[in-house]
């Protein structure tokens, strides 16, 4: 009878913290699918922004720029300024397709896998981060602390998938699921880029950051993204994310 | 005829209130850049390019369904020409300042004209197609400007419409070219590189050359060209296929008159050159092959024949010399494969290998050339080095030690602010044998090119 009941309790431990492991490997997924929901959940997104570059003296440039997003996998950027970028596009569409439009060329370009991991017009974001994906699609998540405001995980990419960081570390809040902060880390595990979303605003029933940075600590370089003007869920359709359209001059 | 000039006069009457009309409308946007440019040849000193740009964009959008560009460019160019006291009292002051006004692009865009999905261009535009990095065997719409050698590419606008209709994911592209506009040749002793080495008879000397260029006739019949395209995609690659229905750009010689001067052997030759129609069956394709992107692109020239007549000048006129042909009709392929790949320390590598020249045509006188560019920006992107960018040129594998011609361009671009750009570099030419590159071997350079955009 005594073993049984070590045995029944055996039995209950094991169960209660393998449930444990499980629940605790589903919710990481849980929080970044969520994440990644929150992120996107708006139907269709025109942005207006400036670009501000800030070196390590302290010097300052400004791009002004014109998003267009739909759903969590197409992407349209263009710059409106400085004079020597204006017009200079580039698409993102489903399944790592990019493609670059220059003006001064007259040809669009089909951005190779090799450049995704570049500067995109000497920002600090890549030609990857500019584009739209699904974090979980791409990285396998694990929950590293649940802190008191936000879950921080830990995402490291798929085998099957080529990424410039090891691995990232996202810092999740917890009472609306926005991530805020990400921490990239190069392919020798040292820190090299932190990114944070600011001034989280409820537009409708979506949240939007209205200020974004990303902070290269290898360059000492600085791109900080100001929205000026966003339009959510105004009807865009598959037409804006056309080669037809990257080229069009607004 | 005076029909004619009443249609010319009322379209531009038309074009004039559309224009304006447009203007009304919206917000023009004006913008563009002032470039001085400066080239040295090192053996000498000698200034040989002495270039100051104003280049003007006006642009707007009255509508989604409208769009309209201009480019005009204001230069001057070239050294005084000063020769006499009265050049220097002239008002216009064109003896002491070369300028020019050049009327680049100037079209409107219609988009969703009449069918949804077709955007048409009208007016006075550069189409530029092709996968390759700045020789496009397939581009043979806009003529090239050819003007700086070394800025391959470049191309100047032609008076076309052109229309494209979107189905799903292919594109049609059709172009119809209603004046024929010839290209542009490299200024200045640069002509040499394009010119190969001309064979006179045993025991003749040239003392004089002079040319005559026999434009098309000015009827749509004659100067009319056309294409079209169809693009998409295929298995991850963007592909395009393309016919071209025109004419040659540069220049063919088919009549030479040799004239002698004294009984030394001295001669004049005098030449006739006319643009050869031609036809163009093109493809090309663009994509990855793992994480190094790769093109190709290749163009079937189908040319009409080209008779070469020989005169010789005797006491009694003209006497043939000789017949052959300056231009066989038997087809010719060029072809570019180009393949580039940014490292992990941020060097691009950008290479192609061409297979005939933008001035070679015919099979037996295609040249291969190996294009190169390496490059890498550093301190924040405030320069770009590209200290092995050039071309290598080899007219005879079998003998390719005594048969090539190398042109290298190193360069820095320093970038101190937001739209300057400052570059420096060189022009760097050595070769054997008679290609273009050895034939301006001696014609070193170094360039400083300054460019603000507003």
């Amino acid at each position: 009878m005594k073993r049984l009941v070590y045995f029944t309790l055996f039995l209950a431990l094991f169960s209660a913290s393998g449930m444990q492991l499980y629940a605790q490997k589903l919710s990481a997924l849980d929080i970044l699918k969520k994440a990644d929901a929150v992120v996107n959940a708006p139907k269709d997104m025109h942005q207006f922004s400036r670009m501000i570059l800030i070196d390590k003296d302290g010097n300052e440039k400004v791009r002004e720029s014109e998003l267009y997003q739909l759903g969590d996998d197409k992407r349209l950027v263009r710059f409106l300024s400085p004079a020597d970028q204006k017009g200079i596009g580039f698409l993102s569409l489903p399944d790592d397709v990019m493609y670059f439009y220059l003006p001064a060329f007259h040809k669009i370009r089909r951005i190779a896998s090799h450049v995704k991991n570049e500067n995109f017009a000497g920002t600090d974001f890549t030609y990857d981060d500019m584009s739209s994906f699904k974090y979980a699609e791409k990285y396998d998540p694990k929950l590293l602390e649940t802190k008191e405001d936000v879950y921080v995980l830990e995402l490291t990419p798929k085998p099957n998938v080529e990424k410039e960081y090891s691995k990232l570390i996202v810092y999740v809040r917890k009472d609306n699921s926005y991530p805020i902060k990400f921490e990239h880390y190069d392919k020798a595990g040292n820190l090299w880029k932190v990114m944070e979303r600011r001034k989280l605003q409820k537009k409708g029933n979506y949240w939007i950051p209205m200020e974004m940075e990303m902070k290269d600590l290898k360059k000492q370089h600085t791109t900080k993204m100001i929205t000026d003007k966003v339009e959510l869920d105004s009807g865009l359709t598959d037409k804006t994310f056309t080669k037809r359209n990257l080229q069009k001059v607004k | 005829m005076r029909g004619k000039i009443i249609f010319a006069k009322i379209s531009s009457l038309a074009l004039l209130i559309l224009s304006g009309s447009l203007l009304a409308q919206s917000d023009l946007g004006i913008n563009g850049y002032i470039q001085t440019y400066n080239r040295v040849r090192f053996d000498d000193g000698s200034l040989t390019w002495n270039e100051n740009r104003l280049n003007l964009n006006f642009e707007g959008a009255p509508s989604d369904q409208y769009h309209f560009f201009s480019q005009v460019r204001l230069r001057g160019f070239g050294f005084s020409d000063v020769n006499q006291a009265s050049d220097l009292q002239r008002q216009e002051k064109d003896k002491v300042y070369r300028w020019g006004l050049e009327f680049r692009e100037a079209y409107l865009d219609l988009y969703g004209f009449g069918l949804e999905n077709l955007d048409v261009r009208v007016g006075r535009q550069i189409i530029s197609w092709g996968a390759a990095d700045r020789i496009n065997p397939t581009s043979n719409i806009s003529p090239d400007d050819l003007e700086d050698i070394f800025n391959f590419g470049e191309q100047l606008g032609t008076n076309a419409i052109k229309a494209d209709y979107y189905w799903d994911d292919i594109t049609l592209t059709s172009v119809f070219i209603p004046v024929f506009t010839p290209a542009t040749l490299p200024f200045g002793d640069f002509a040499e590189a394009f010119v190969p080495e001309v064979p006179l008879p045993p025991g003749m000397v040239l003392r004089e050359f002079s040319d005559k260029i026999f434009l098309p006739e000015n009827k749509i019949s004659e100067s009319s060209q056309f294409a079209f395209k169809l693009a998409s995609t295929l298995f991850d690659y963007d592909v395009s296929l393309s016919y071209f229905n025109g004419r040659d750009d540069l220049p063919l010689a088919n009549k030479v008159a040799i004239t002698p001067v004294d009984t030394m052997g001295s001669v004049n030759l005098e030449t006739e050159m006319i643009y050869p129609k031609f036809q163009v069956v093109g493809g090309d394709m663009a994509g990855s092959i793992g994480s190094v992107g790769f093109w190709g692109e290749g163009a079937l020239f189908f040319p009409d024949k080209v008779d070469m007549n020989i005169f010789f000048q005797t006491p009694v006129g003209l006497q043939p010399l000789n017949n052959s042909l300056a231009l066989d009709d038997k087809p010719y392929f060029k072809y570019v494969l180009g393949a580039d790949y940014t490292f992990k320390n941020s060097w691009y590598l950008n290479a192609q290998f061409i297979h005939g020249f933008i001035h070679e045509r015919g099979d037996d006188n295609l040249n291969d050339y190996i294009a190169f560019r390496f490059e890498k920006k550093i301190f924040n992107d405030e320069f770009k080095i590209a200290p092995f960018n050039g071309v290598v040129a080899v007219n005879d594998w079998d003998d390719a030690k005594n048969n090539y011609g190398v042109a290298a361009i190193p360069e820095i671009t320093y970038y101190p602010s937001d739209n300057i750009e400052i570059i420096l570099g060189a022009f760097l030419m050595e070769g054997k044998g008679d290609n273009m590159f050895s034939r301006i071997k001696d014609q070193d350079e170094f360039y400083l090119k300054a460019k603000v955009s507003f």
